[in-house]
């Protein structure tokens, strides 16, 4: 992992020498993961990838104003967090995530379909602020601090949204100790 | 949802974000906690649950195959004026010498029309001699029929006001001669009146 964000460090400052290679190298790595993240907060595959590549069109044209080379990974989460948002108050001003539709999305390949039901029925009653606090904590392993940086708001908000989603998901995913989907 | 006190510290644990001695005095808890124990095991069939659902592929790969389009750096932002300076420079040199090659033209094209002129043949400027000294004798003749017209009105004009004088005159004297004769026969014929 210090390994990993070493290379990424070493590839912005590629980048910031004008190796577009480099930066090529930092979108193959992350491309997937910030696509998904935009998908499970948006729900649509075209969208998502419409926002994936404004977040790295971005991340390339302010890749000189991100401070910590270590913090490449939050820095351009936030980007995508913020494009997520800015693309929503676009489109309808009256309208946020939170009339996103988790049963819009296709079948996840590979998985029982009741399980994919029940997981997002379970993600779909969330509010919108404690469903992405799950997809950053479970989904995408960001530490509180890092999720703090994303999100801008404090580690304690931040983990009230999460236990408060865990506790309702927990009900329907795992109802009884030791039980649970198999 | 739990009713231990150290409810909060386990879902830390659960997802690795206590320190290093908080962990083992959790580890060491939990041991002894069934419910801190019940609640972790939720907490990680929950989390299972959700990660069941896996990532998806990108449909379509991203790639930046323009060249360096990167923001000016420094050196570039620092450069800038001298470029803009440099180009202005170029701009007029490119007008100066446009300048100087322009004029040459119209000088070629200014000196040729007396050579022209001055191979025309010699009869041309005799016929145009001659249409000249024409129509400056016709302008004289109008000028001199005119003048004599005019002179005649204005000789018959003065005659006409020199008999109007006359006449005016012979009546003034008539008027005289009549008044004289009439104090005359009046200085003849004192009691006449009377």
């Amino acid at each position: 992992m210090i390994f990993r964000a070493v290379e990424d460090a070493d590839l912005i400052t590629r980048v910031r020498h004008g190796d577009v290679e480099a930066f090529n190298l930092l979108v193959s790595r992350w491309e997937k993961r910030v696509f998904n993240y935009l998908l499970r907060l948006t729900g649509k595959h075209e969208d998502s990838l419409d926002l994936t590549q404004d977040v790295f069109l971005k991340a390339y044209q302010n890749i000189r104003k991100l401070d910590d080379t270590a913090r490449f990974g939050p820095w351009l989460y936030r980007i995508a967090h913020n494009e997520a948002y800015s693309q929503f108050r676009k489109r309808k001003p009256e309208v946020g995530l939170e009339d996103t539709t988790w049963f819009e999305r296709e079948p996840a390949p590979g998985v029982a379909p009741d399980l994919a039901m029940a997981v997002n029925a379970a993600l779909d009653r969330l509010t919108p602020e404690q469903r992405e606090a799950v997809v950053l904590k479970v989904y995408e392993g960001f530490k509180f601090d890092e999720m703090a940086e994303i999100l801008d708001c404090p580690v304690s908000t931040i983990k009230s949204r999460l236990y408060t989603a865990l506790d309702l998901m927990k009900t329907e995913l795992a109802p009884g100790s030791g039980r649970g989907f198999r | 949802m739990s009713i231990c006190s150290r409810a909060e510290d386990l879902r830390d644990y659960a997802f690795d974000e206590l320190a290093a001695g908080d962990r083992l005095s959790m580890e060491q808890h939990l041991g002894g906690c069934g419910e801190c124990a019940g609640e972790l095991d939720r907490l990680r069939v929950t989390t299972a649950a959700l990660r069941a659902l896996p990532d998806r592929e990108i449909p379509r790969r991203i790639a930046f195959v323009s060249d360096k389009v990167f923001a000016p750096s420094r050196w570039s932002r620092f450069l800038s004026p001298v470029w803009g300076f440099a180009s202005a420079c170029v701009m007029a040199a490119a007008l100066i010498v446009f300048a100087y090659h322009r004029p040459v033209e119209i000088r070629t094209l200014v000196s040729a029309a007396p050579q022209q002129t001055a191979a025309a043949p010699a009869d041309i400027t005799n016929q145009v001699n001659e249409a000249v000294a024409k129509a400056v004798s016709q302008v004289r003749a109008e000028d001199a029929k005119s003048t004599k017209v005019l002179l005649e009105t204005m000789n018959r004009n003065h005659q006409r006001e020199q008999q109007t004088l006359m006449e005016a005159v012979k009546v003034m004297q008539n008027r005289v001669n009549t008044s004289t004769l009439l104090a005359s026969l009046d200085r003849r014929q004192p009691g006449a009146g009377q």
